[in-house]
């Protein structure tokens, strides 16, 4: 058997103990990205929740390494796994800097006071993800977009091993999609990174996946690298393409066409 | 005209261009905090001197300091003042950091143990106990009474918990709580009319709210279990911070959220069942202190805002005493009457900041 970082046994998850999507079997090696792809409703949301622990797993185990995720320590698991989620944070008086700074938590003390190189590493992650020029303003004030990318310097200020997104990608214009997914990139290449997020954007998930999960209905519907994903009309039958009133117009047919070709 | 308004109020405090440099906000939380701390005292020894016999200042610090002088001062100023303005600091504070506390949990920042009914449902339990042992002719001791409080405010807190499990909206939360306050006074109410005529007098004062006739032996309990709370308060102060970024992110950061809520309901009802079963319950201090507070910080993080609320609440309380001794001397007016005052129109400006935030 190979050495996954990431895997998952049966894990069944849902909301108050009915199963929505069952048996979901997943193994992912260090520094891979996974993307979670599916229609609206499909549990993309519910697949991630289970992982990171705020739903509880109806069933199955999930595994970090060779630990089972119940069997890890609260704090242990802070230090290797990081969240942005759709959800806002609540920063109530904080600006960004603080906001990012709240992902040395893990790391400080009893009385959660920022050592030196914890404020270093803040201002270099912020450097990082291009959020340095917005540092003083306050968080509940800058943009959707903003604050996500804000979430995403705080997530990667956790020190991660593991990153968990949830539509990371939904506020941003086209060029911070692109810096975003190419910072996830980078982290993966430079620190072993492993990312699972869930992506709206197919033709984003296809270049930048290593591995795809398609949700829909009560099992997993597909499982694979973009190529074994992308391949004749499953994309078309996963959001439920085949006859709808747009494929009617040439240029609509065409796009989904392109969608679903072989990266 | 509104210019002229805005620019001092803006001076004091402190716009955000100061925000960004950590040194200097860190300037700003010891300034604020020694600010308050001397206010405190300013405002104790306000309270010890004032009353309906002024004592001049130097002779309060020499009596205190242990000199001779006149005896019938002495007396009022040791037995009287003293313990008076000593409970008015500890349960002023206790007041604004059960407050604080219960709008941390909520997240709503017009929680507080008197809009929950918190306060009334300690009321209750301590009026049925007062009651129940005056009639045996039992005295009850302080610890038994703050004893007595905590079990009605955990009452009152399971109440407002099963609620605001059921509805997830600021102020039907405070809807329900003033319900269940209303109903926990109304049986306060019957349990005092019916009560022995001797029992009344005391009782119909305290459950107005009101911190005269504290003795020593009071202060001394209620220092051992506000300061032992605070202490324990002030340990979870990073979880704490960890709480205010929401559910799902504290959880990541590693907090165990139960325990965190269980030790924060159980903290927050020891407080206001020290405030009840000393001075009956009192309005407002715990929405408006913490409030003010925060506004003068310009932050939420528990480990500045725990001392500053306690050290605000104190301010608070102290000034509207003083009030309330001085203001229809020789009558005393309750302290709510006071507080409410005060405190009511900052919960106002609250609750129209908040309209105005959510509509942007």
């Amino acid at each position: 058997m190979k050495n996954y970082y990431f895997s998952t046994k049966k894990m069944c998850v849902g909301y108050d103990n009915k199963p929505l999507i069952k048996e979901i079997e997943l193994a992912l090696p260090k520094g891979e990205i996974l993307t979670l792809i599916g229609p609206n409703g499909a549990g993309k949301s519910t697949v991630l929740k289970s992982i990171t622990g705020q739903l509880q797993l109806i069933g199955g185990t999930v595994f970090l390494g060779k630990d089972s995720l119940a069997a890890l320590k609260a704090n242990e698991l802070a230090r290797k796994m990081s969240v942005v989620l759709t959800q806002k944070l609540k920063a109530e008086m904080k600006n960004c800097w603080d906001v990012v700074a709240t992902g040395r938590y893990p790391y400080t003390g009893w009385f959660g006071i920022l050592s030196k190189e914890d404020e270093q590493m803040v201002d270099e992650v912020m450097e990082l993800t291009h959020t340095t020029d917005i540092r003083h303003r306050e968080f509940d004030k800058i943009s959707d977009g903003q604050k996500q990318r804000v979430m995403l310097a705080r997530a990667i200020c956790q020190e991660p091993e593991i990153v968990i997104l949830d539509e990371p990608t939904s506020y941003l214009d086209i060029r911070y999609k692109l810096d975003f997914l190419s910072i996830l990139q980078e982290m993966r290449e430079k620190k072993g990174l492993t990312v699972i997020m869930s992506l709206h954007e197919l033709e984003l998930a296809k270049i930048v996946s290593d591995k795809i999960l398609c949700l829909k209905g009560e099992y997993v519907e597909r499982y694979g690298t973009p190529e074994e994903v992308f391949e004749s009309d499953f994309i078309q039958e996963l959001f439920d393409m085949k006859n709808g009133s747009f494929l009617k117009n040439k240029k609509f047919a065409a796009y989904i066409r392109q969608l679903s070709a072989k990266p | 005209m509104v210019c002229k308004d805005k620019a001092p109020l803006k001076l004091f405090f402190m716009p955000r261009t100061w925000g960004g440099r950590k040194i200097n906000r860190t300037y700003r939380y010891f300034t604020v905090l020694i600010f308050l701390g001397i206010g405190t005292l300013l405002f104790f020894f306000l309270n010890i001197c004032i009353g309906s016999i002024p004592v001049p200042f130097p002779d309060t610090v020499r009596m205190l300091a242990g000199q001779k002088g006149d005896e019938t001062i002495t007396k009022i100023l040791w037995d009287i003042r003293l313990p008076r303005a000593a409970a008015v600091l500890i349960l002023g504070g206790a007041l604004s950091l059960a407050g604080y506390l219960l709008q941390t949990f909520f997240n709503n920042p017009i929680a507080g143990p008197f809009v929950l009914g918190i306060s009334s449902g300690a009321k209750m339990v301590v009026a049925l106990v007062m009651v129940f042992f005056m009639g045996k002719n039992i005295t009850v001791t302080s610890t038994a009474m703050i004893f007595a409080a905590f079990i009605g405010a955990m009452i009152s807190m399971g109440f407002v918990l099963l609620v605001s499990r059921k509805i997830d909206n600021m102020s039907m939360l405070v809807v329900s709580g003033v319900m269940i306050g209303y109903i926990c006074s109304a049986i306060t109410e019957l349990v005092i009319t019916f009560a022995d005529d001797a029992d009344i007098v005391n009782l119909h004062n305290w459950s107005r709210g009101s911190f005269s006739g504290m003795t020593w032996e009071n202060v001394q309990v209620m220092a051992i279990v506000v300061f032992l709370t605070f202490f324990a308060v002030f340990l979870m102060s990073k979880p704490l911070s960890a709480y205010q970024l929401g559910d799902a992110y504290a959880k990541n950061a590693g907090v165990n959220i139960r325990v965190l809520r269980a030790c924060i309901v159980v903290f927050s009802s020891i407080f206001s069942a020290c405030i009840v079963a000393f001075a009956g319950p009192i309005s407002f201090v715990g929405i408006a202190a913490p409030h003010l507070v925060k506004k003068l910080l310009n932050t939420i993080d528990p480990i500045w805002m725990i001392p500053a609320c306690f050290l605000g609440g104190s301010v608070f309380c102290l000034f509207c005493d003083l009030l309330a001794k001085t203001m229809l001397a020789p009558t005393e007016l309750s302290i709510s009457t006071v507080t409410a005052i005060f405190g009511a129109p900052v919960v106002l400006w609250i609750m129209i900041k908040k309209r105005k935030g959510s509509h942007a």
